[in-house]
């Protein structure tokens, strides 16, 4: 693998939960993200996938530092940014950027398209010269698939798949070499998100960019990814590269998962294996003990009830070589298939 | 013919024009059977859908022209009070909101018991026993303990349940969906959507899901009808529509799902964006945005063709299905690829 | 779907509030797309629209606006300049013509102390529009920086000024105005201008607040954060422009109400006292005498009332303008 760019290491967010109103006491936390740990390589495309709630938002935020981790560290490049702040913490700002789920909250509606992509320079304005900007915000609005005409409109006359590019555009602007994406396609059509997830493929070649991609959708973060993680209640459970999660998936959360995504082919659901689980997420104020995922688990024993699993290869799998030798966090993990194989396509267009 | 919808029209009328939401849509769904009606946002999906519910806002909304024909009678013709006594007790529909659809200050068990004393003229105290049966029967786990409790204090996946035990509370003949798992996690949706695949196969009922989620459709689906622009291009029995679909609409969408085989490839995408309602392009309303697209597709509005289904390969067992029609000139060539 | 922000338009269907009509809200705008390789789009350009301009446009067609604007403009007019209709000296009486009716020359009759009531209603209009929009400043500025701050900090500080604010709003307007000013002696518009700034900045710090936070949660001030943009440049440039247009719509209804405020203080003794002429004194002194001579009462509460009414619709017409997703 290439060298790390990014690494993330023990990364814990707690939010208190607090009584009173002028003078707050600790009742409790709500464990948003409890202990992750994952390597980010350069070029390459890290898929975080997990259900709402499961702090993948929350990680993603603290990756581009909107929020403060309460514990571990996130290191780029070697050097923990989580504990730097001001030119330090600007400086590294212009090297990891954001693009947001949701296209209608993420541009500032009073200011034009021209503004919003070039608010950056005006940040940073070490990176382009005054003379210089108009070329280059236009220059971003042609690479994202938009007219450079357009600089002048305001958010509110395009529609959300061009929203999302003058994100993207905002987001390239400082030519970072890491893109975290929360959610990118989710809020926008069907038809739409084909043409971004393309855009940002193409970016990613064009500019050399290492993306932390976060979804819930299962399909398009296999397309995209190269390696995936699956969190649930704040930790990752399951990693590997994306064959061994999609096709040798060993944690059972990974396979209800896996097997409750519907399937846009009417007689894959005559082959497949549908497991459906019981009851609802736990609060993340209310995790379980020992392994977070047992209260829904069908495999669960007593064992999973005190002993926390860790994020490594299994024991059964660990001196067998074969995509199922990756890490999962179960005591009792084995391999199941639950996405039969595709056939291959009736015709290649 | 449980429900007929036929050239149904509506537009809206706001301080920038004219927006034709639903121009000419013809549905119909029969008893036990599920129907899919497959768009995105601005397809006018979900406005059909409230015209036939008698829900949509008039003002701005306005029906222009077209039929609804419930158990053979015309919805459109009826007085309003009539319409009232069809709704909830003979068709209901559930939203894909169930925080904002019930009613924070009243229980759940009250909002249930609510159904049966005002339609069934029920006691109270019968109506809570009803309330409990139906908790039960959405699998709601302690449903008599928990019938005291209000909506807040119900998960995302119960709280739809309870929505789809309302609509099924005076066991109408049609429930209409509208993204009823939308909001849900995928672990949620599964278990909510096979309940109420289940509800509808036991209580043979007449099922409207909307949705833009072709996985879903697949999941559950007798019959879809795809929309585009307030009309439907395609309309056909689920096996047939995804082996050899017939609009290049449908085509495209169901190229641009990431597939195993197009790792690192490029995806197939849908050029260009769904069209302002306020300017829906002359001729056929895809074909801006359509690879096949001649001259006369820029003319003429393409009506309903009927697809003879020779040469598709047919899934055995839907035989029964109906036929499938597609808006589209060139449908010969869609389906030969 | 993602719920929209507040004052954002997306589509004149969702502008009209219908939720059964979400579905169509994304159509705006829909031909402006050029994909990497397609074709050019080919739709109506339309001109660029702030939401600043889309009020504008909004509000020249409201009659409700043009009716209230063109009363204040001429209400603020013969505030500056009140000799331009009134061409006599509002301190000028002559007792010897008290409380008469309606003669050439003095359509509006004479009060008790005989002077013309014409003149004083439109020399009235001086000391209310001033005392109106001086405590609406005063009362916006200080009432939306601390609100303001409060609702971008948070915290202690934020704690602290809740608590304040609900202090304020338990103290009974008149009654503090009759506490408070009966104390002073100033002849001057200050005082009164100086109470209801003390007691009005609570109201316009809670929208400012609340206002402010719902702002700030927004993805593009995240956006901007993750740039690392200061915390004056997100106060500035993201969370002002946004946050503004509720301030503006409170404040302009609340300029009418302390214009009656002041005519209330004034009637009860507090407020302006003669020499000045304010409407609030000249209905106090015409409210002994209802029965004989009702024109000394009538024509200045009339003005009052007119005055008010034209602020408070005024208001009503921006809110509308400025948030179409309100009605």
């Amino acid at each position: 693998m290439a060298e790390a760019i990014l690494e993330v290491s023990g990364l814990v967010k707690h939010y208190p939960l607090t009584r009173g109103i002028l003078f707050k006491k600790q009742i409790g936390a709500v464990r948003a993200v409890d202990g992750v740990d994952f390597e980010l390589a350069a070029g390459e495309t890290l898929g975080i996938v997990g259900e709402s709630g499961c702090g993948k938002s929350t990680v993603a935020r603290m990756l581009v530092n909107l929020e403060k981790p309460t514990d571990g560290t996130i290191k780029y490049k070697g050097e923990d940014i989580t504990k730097l702040s001001g030119r330090a913490l600007k400086a590294v700002r212009r090297n990891i950027q954001m693009v947001f789920q949701d296209p209608y909250t993420s541009l500032n509606p009073r200011m034009t398209v021209g503004d919003i992509i070039g608010e950056p320079y005006e940040i940073h304005p070490e990176v382009a010269p005054k003379g210089d900007r108009r070329r280059r915000v236009q220059d971003l609005l042609d690479v994202v698939g938009l007219n450079p005409e357009y600089i002048n409109r305001y958010p509110h006359q395009f529609s959300g798949g061009q929203r999302q590019r003058i994100g993207i555009a905002r987001g390239l602007a400082l030519r970072p070499e890491i893109i975290v994406a929360d959610e990118p396609v989710s809020a926008l059509d069907v038809s739409v998100q084909a043409q971004v997830i393309n855009l940002m493929e193409r970016l990613q070649d064009e500019f050399d960019l290492s993306y932390v991609f976060i979804a819930h959708d299962l399909s398009i973060v296999r397309h995209i990814s190269d390696r995936v993680g699956v969190m649930y209640l704040g930790r990752i459970v399951e990693t590997g590269r994306d064959a061994e999660i999609y096709d040798h998936p060993t944690h059972p959360y990974t396979q209800a998962l896996l097997s409750a995504v519907p399937v846009p082919d009417p007689e894959a659901r005559e082959r497949r294996e549908r497991i459906i689980l019981a009851g609802d997420v736990p609060s993340p104020a209310n995790i379980p003990s020992g392994c977070r995922f047992r209260t829904r688990c069908w495999k669960a024993q007593e064992r999973c009830a005190r002993e926390v699993p860790p994020l490594a290869v299994p024991e059964e799998f660990r001196f067998v070589e074969g995509p199922a030798a990756h890490d999962s966090a179960c005591h009792f993990a084995e391999e199941k298939r639950v996405v039969p194989p595709e056939e291959p396509p009736e015709q290649a267009t | 013919m449980l429900l007929e919808v036929r050239d149904l029209h509506v537009e809206f009328r706001t301080r920038d024009g004219v927006a034709k939401a639903v121009n000419g849509v013809d549905y119909g769904v029969d008893e036990g059977e599920t129907l899919a009606v497959l768009g995105e946002s601005g397809s006018g999906k979900s406005v059909t859908a409230q015209a036939v519910m008698g829900i949509l806002d008039m003002p701005p909304g306005r029906i222009t022209g077209g039929e609804i024909l419930f158990q053979g009678r015309d919805l459109l013709k009826l007085k309003e009070d009539e319409r009232r006594k069809v709704r909830g007790a003979e068709m209901a529909m559930i939203f894909q909101d169930a925080l904002s659809s019930l009613n924070p200050v009243l229980s759940v068990g009250d909002q249930l018991g609510e159904m049966f004393t005002v339609h069934r003229g029920m006691s109270r105290k019968d109506a809570r026993a009803k309330a409990i049966e139906l908790m039960d029967r959405v699998r709601i786990p302690a449903a008599a303990d928990r019938v005291r409790d209000y909506p807040h204090q119900f998960s995302g996946g119960m709280r739809q349940r309870i929505m789809i035990a309302m609509a099924l509370a005076l066991e109408p003949a049609l429930i209409i969906a509208d993204e009823p798992t939308t909001a849900l996690d995928v672990t949620v949706q599964a278990q909510v959507m096979d309940l109420l695949a289940e509800l509808q196969r036991e209580l043979d009922m007449g099922l409207i899901l909307i949705t833009h989620d072709l996985g879903v459709v697949a999941d559950v689906a007798d019959r879809i009808a795809v929309m585009y622009a307030g009309r439907i291009v395609e309309s056909a029995p689920v096996h047939d529509i995804y082996k050899a679909p017939a609009h290049p609409y449908t085509k495209g969408l169901l190229e641009s799902i990431p597939r195993l085989d197009q790792k690192g490839q490029e995806l197939y995408a849908i050029k260009g964006l769904p069209p302002n309602l306020m300017h829906i392009p002359p001729g056929c309303a895809f074909n801006p945005r359509c690879p096949m697209a001649q001259d006369i597709c820029r003319t003429e509005v393409p009506p309903l063709f009927e697809v003879d289904r020779e040469g598709v390969d047919r899934a055995a067992g839907d035989q029964e299905a109906g036929v499938r029609t597609s808006a589209c000139f060139f449908w010969r060539e869609c389906l030969d690829g | 779907m993602p719920e929209q922000p507040p004052y954002q338009r997306e589509g004149a269907i969702a502008a009209t509030g219908a939720g059964g009509a979400m579905d169509l809200a994304t159509s705006e705008g829909a031909t402006l797309e050029r994909t990497p390789g397609g074709p050019e789009g080919t739709g109506p350009q339309e001109k660029p629209r702030s939401l600043w301009s889309d009020a504008w446009r909004d509000l020249r067609r409201n009659p409700v606006f043009i009716v209230s604007g063109l009363l204040i403009l001429f209400l603020v007019v013969i505030s500056l300049w009140p000799s331009l209709i009134a061409t006599q000296n509002p301190l000028k009486c002559d007792l010897a013509k008290a409380q008469e009716g309606s003669q050439p020359g003095h359509p509006f009759g004479f009060d008790g102390q005989g002077c013309d009531v014409y003149t004083r209603v439109v020399y009235g209009t001086r000391v209310s529009i001033s005392v109106g929009v001086c405590a609406t400043l005063g009362v916006a500025i200080l009432g939306s920086v601390l609100g303001g701050l409060a609702g971008f900090f948070g915290g202690v500080g934020d704690s602290f000024l809740s608590r304040i604010t609900d202090i304020f709003f338990a103290i009974p307007v008149v009654l503090g105005g009759l506490v408070l000013l009966s104390v002073v002696t100033s002849n001057t518009i200050w005082p009164v201008i100086g109470f209801m700034v003390l007691l009005g900045w609570p109201q316009i710090s809670r929208i400012a607040r609340g206002s402010v936070i719902t702002i700030k949660q927004n993805d593009y001030v995240q956006a901007a954060r993750a740039l690392g943009a200061s915390n004056s440049r997100l106060m500035l440039r993201h969370i002002t422009p946004n946050a503004v247009a509720p301030v503006i719509v409170v404040a302009t209804i609340a300029l009418g109400t302390y214009i009656a405020l002041e005519a209330t203080l004034s009637y009860l003794g507090v407020g302006l006292k003669p020499p000045t002429v304010s409407w609030g004194i000249d209905i106090s002194s015409a409210s002994a005498y209802i029965r004989t001579a009702p024109h000394m009462l009538l024509w200045p509460a009339g003005a009052l009332a007119i005055t008010v009414l034209a602020f408070i619709m005024l208001g009503d017409a921006v809110r509308d303008a400025l948030d179409p997703k309100l009605r």
